[in-house]
């Protein structure tokens, strides 16, 4: 046996040894290479954060922080509207002059451009703060539906920004979730709760509700809707709440929730508050006993106690919630509000049952090809189809191998990849045969045919891979995820195909028929 | 085995024929995308699919009624008592999939508010009703609810392997449930019409994206193979090529024409693979002309060089169009419903690929030929000669067989 055989063969068994433990499941790792949506079931959402929510809501804080401001200073409190998505005025009393509150903004409200317009002042949130806002935003959405993902137990999931870091899109993966509907009620829940007192009284009208507040204080508050209950905690119909526009204590100031029990066995949510919340709520609730305090989830009151006592640190949040709301409620509470809200632009989920069918078919399916495909080519070849078996099969555990290592995920298009690959490393090993066939029936012995049938293949078989390859790198740099998939594995399996139809499949040759003791003379081809 | 040895077929001789077949299958399909339209899947239309498995026969006049505008037919075989609820694309962005299911939810399972539906909700919610119930006195350690979760995740995973739950026993005799907890789960618990095999919703900006991106990848990589084949032979055979392509994917286009098949992005993936599979097959073959152009000595006629060539790689080409052929059917007649249209599209997808090198590359070279021997006056075998010069410049590298 020639001298350089044996570094061939001990690459070869090398190359074997890497990739079996490659694609060896182990218990730490039981899925080495990691099966898409398509085939294991499970979610893939796509959410667009509306930053225009959060730009909104710091429209509206600033309008606050500039009348708490004039009241500081005596003036009298300036009309505010929101006048736009970057914009809002401010329209002082009637005689008041209007620089006054020029001097307000100055100082206190910088990060807004003032312009005079008559007697009111437009306020307009300056670009790039605004944009910085709309960053910020996508990124605690993103931390947000992390900490509740997280909560969930869903094993490997991937959260991440779409489209840069600019980007205003998450892209949410959930493998193997087997209750789609919870889950996104969870994820896109806002969960912005909020503490405000009651004005007026409650009623199922709107209209009296409104009236029932003084008409001087009218335009300081927001009329809100929540289920009215029975003693038992059923939904008996609507009611209706006046809410001051104000709102001390947020979800922010929740340092914890957690499901209780209330006095009738129904479920509650009880939480407490950080130790600055503690303070805000102590204040609130001491200066303001006698009075309800609406408890606002989501713009919906969810209960309206009347302050019995100051309340320092603790509370209970009761509405008519089943076992299961209330648990996700408190999930969704512990892990905090989206600073914006969320709208699904794409949607795919696949059911645990439909997957498992998927991968049981699709197995099968490849498997009685494959040994299809086995049995032709060793009848049309004999030994050397042998030879092409065992090089097809080495490229497909190169293959997968690779696959594992990459952690590179296997969709159904990445079948149809694997399926062109193996199609095409077939096509190497027979282009190969055949020229050995044709050089024999020339007349050429059994170790000149090998020869100038490895040789005259080559050429072909590059020039075949490398368009493909070409091909396969424009895909995989414009591709989108199914397409991207696809490309992955014609690229591995292609370059593992010129590895294993005229590096293994040639030393296999030279193995049987290249012996020196005894020179072949036929081959079984 | 040895079959096609010095075969000596006319291939050329069929050239007319085989572009006139192209034409008239392309024609026919083509006209029945008048006819039908354009039949666009989600992916790229925008809109929802939903599909449910259910309990009991198929309510599909309840169905109509509740969705009004949505398409609803049989998903898979009758027995598996499926449907495919297609809504149409929508203006605004939504969660419409989810909207479908939780209208047909309220609808038709009136006992959700007040008991779990044990087809519908997941292991979480069981493992919450089975901890709050506490059958096996477990108490509320963290023990205790992993206890519970690991028998919930028994029962959905069974309801996985059935597809649906049809009778309370498959429940209750799920592995590691006790008799108190199965004889909790009856009154806590019922099981609903339907289970969700799947649902997706796609926004029309996705659809729009995912259109556009599919294009832009099926083009550039076309015109890249065809680059590459104009670089590596001549501009002849590299226009040829990217032709041999258009054709096949004319092929492709008229099938699904015929069926009516739905594109998606999975019709992408098999478009590219019958593109990746007949610049393979096209390229063997061009590979061989080169070098038989190289060695041809005497003054051949091109015509019959070419046929030369075709029949030198017919054993190669039938074998391993056949091997690919042989895994497509398999895919084909065990794949399942999910790969079922893609697999048949990637089979005559296949046989277009092939029977494109042997008819339609030919006659296409040869045309071109023809037109630079008219236009020159020379005789068409001193042609040949003349092609065979810059292609020897072209690759001065390369040995000789």
């Amino acid at each position: 046996m020639k001298k350089n055989l044996w570094w061939k063969i001990a690459l070869i068994l090398a190359v074997i040894v890497i990739f079996t433990i490659a694609v060896i499941p182990t218990k730490a790792n039981p899925e080495r290479i990691p099966l898409g949506l398509d085939l294991k079931g499970g979610t893939h959402l796509v959410m667009q954060v509306n930053t225009v929510d959060a730009i909104r809501a710091e429209l509206d804080q600033a309008g606050e922080r500039l009348k708490a401001q004039a009241t500081a200073q005596t003036l009298p409190s300036p009309t505010v509207r929101r006048i736009s998505d970057d914009s809002f005025a401010a329209t002082p009393p009637a005689g008041v002059p209007t620089a006054q509150y020029e001097k307000i903004a100055e100082e206190w409200l910088s990060e807004y451009s003032v312009s005079r317009t008559g007697e009111s002042l437009t306020f307009k949130l300056k670009g790039p703060v605004a944009s910085e806002l709309a960053n910020q935003t996508v990124a605690q959405a993103i931390e947000t539906i992390i900490n509740r993902v997280d909560q969930l137990g869903v094993t490997e999931p991937i959260i991440a920004r779409q489209g840069g870091v600019r980007g205003d899109r998450i892209v949410i993966q959930l493998p193997g979730v087997d209750d789609p509907v919870r889950v996104k009620e969870i994820i896109k829940t806002t969960a912005q709760l909020q503490f405000r007192l009651v004005e007026g009284s409650m009623g199922p009208d709107e209209a009296f509700v409104l009236n029932s507040v003084p008409a001087a204080s009218r335009g300081e508050v927001d009329i809100l809707s929540g289920d009215a209950q029975d003693a038992f905690g059923r939904v008996t119909g609507r009611q209706f709440y006046a809410v001051r526009k104000s709102v001390p204590v947020t979800g922010r100031d929740l340092k914890s929730a957690r499901v209780e029990k209330g006095e009738m066995g129904q479920p509650t949510i009880g939480f407490s508050l950080t130790a600055e919340g503690g303070k805000k709520f102590g204040a609130l609730t001491a200066a303001n006993i006698g009075r309800p305090l609406a408890i606002v989830l989501d713009n919906k009151v969810q209960s309206a106690p009347t302050i019995n006592d100051a309340i320092q640190d603790r509370g209970t949040i009761s509405g008519s919630f089943s076992p299961q709301e209330a648990n996700d409620l408190s999930l969704v509470l512990r892990s905090g509000s989206l600073p914006a809200s969320l709208t699904t632009l794409e949607e795919r989920t696949v059911g645990p049952s439909l997957g498992k069918d998927s991968i049981r078919e699709s197995l099968t399916a490849s498997l009685i090809g494959f040994a299809l495909v086995i049995v032709s080519v060793i009848l049309y070849y004999r030994g050397a189809g042998v030879n092409a078996i065992v090089a097809l099969l080495l490229n497909l555990l190169i293959l997968l191998g690779m696959m594992a290592y990459f952690r590179a995920t296997l969709t159904v298009p990445g079948i149809a990849g694997i399926i062109l690959t193996l199609g095409m490393a077939i096509d190497s090993n027979v282009l190969v045969f055949e020229r050995i066939r044709e050089e024999r029936r020339a007349g050429k012995s059994v170790r000149a045919a090998i020869d100038s049938g490895f040789s005259l293949a080559f050429g072909t078989v590059i020039d075949t891979h490398l368009t493909t390859i070409i091909a396969a790198l424009f895909l995989f740099q414009f591709g989108t995820g199914p397409v991207k998939g696809f490309a992955v594995t014609l690229l591995i399996g292609l370059a593992a195909s010129v590895f294993t139809a005229f590096f293994v499949s040639r030393v296999i040759f030279e193995l049987i028929y290249n012996r020196a003791d005894r020179p072949a003379t036929s081959i079984s081809i | 085995m040895e079959i096609f040895t010095n075969t000596n077929y006319d291939f050329l001789k069929w050239r007319f024929h085989a572009i006139a077949f192209s034409l008239v299958f392309i024609l026919i399909g083509g006209a029945m995308y008048l006819k039908n339209g354009l039949n666009l899947g989600i992916d790229f239309a925008g809109g929802a699919n939903v599909i449910l498995k259910f309990k009991e026969a198929v309510p599909i006049d309840q169905l109509r009624s509740q969705i009004p505008g949505a398409t609803i037919q049989q998903y898979g075989k009758p027995e598996e008592r499926s449907v495919l609820i297609r809504l149409p694309k929508q203006k605004q962005e939504g969660d419409y999939a989810g909207q479908v299911v939780e209208k047909l939810n309220k609808a038709m399972n009136p006992a959700s508010s007040s008991q779990l539906d044990l087809n519908f909700q997941g292991r979480a919610a069981l493992a919450e009703l089975l901890k709050s119930t506490d059958p096996d006195k477990k108490g509320s350690s963290t023990a205790a609810h992993q206890y519970y979760y690991d028998l919930a995740q028994n029962v959905i995973e069974r309801r996985s392997e059935l597809g649906i739950f049809t009778d309370m026993a498959q429940v209750t005799s799920a592995p590691g449930l006790s008799k108190e907890a199965a004889a909790v789960l009856p009154q806590n618990a019922f099981l609903g019409a339907f289970n969700i095999l799947s649902q997706e919703t796609v926004g029309p900006q996705v659809g729009r994206e995912l259109q556009t991106k599919a294009f832009w990848a099926i083009i550039l990589a076309t015109l890249a193979m065809g680059l590459y084949i104009a670089i590596r032979f001549d501009l002849k055979f590299g226009v040829a090529a990217v032709l041999c392509l258009v054709h096949d994917v004319l092929i492709g286009l008229a099938f699904m024409g015929l069926i009516n098949g739905e594109f998606e992005i999975i019709t992408v993936a098999a478009f590219l693979m019958i593109i990746g599979y007949s610049i393979n097959d096209t390229v063997v073959v061009y590979d061989r002309v080169r070098e038989n152009v190289k060695k041809s000595r005497t003054r051949e006629n091109f015509e019959t060089l070419m046929n030369r060539t075709l029949n030198q790689t017919l054993s190669r080409t039938v074998l391993t169009g056949g091997c690919v052929v042989l895994i497509l059917i398999s895919l084909i007649l065990f794949g399942g419903e999910v790969i079922n249209q893609f697999a048949w599209l990637l089979l005559i997808g296949t046989l277009a690929g092939t029977y494109s090198t042997l008819f339609v590359v030919p006659a296409i070279v040869m045309v071109w030929n023809e037109r630079i021997a008219n236009r020159s006056g020379a005789k068409r075998a001193e042609v040949v000669r003349r092609e065979a010069a810059p292609i020897e410049t072209a690759t001065p590298g390369r040995a000789k067989g």
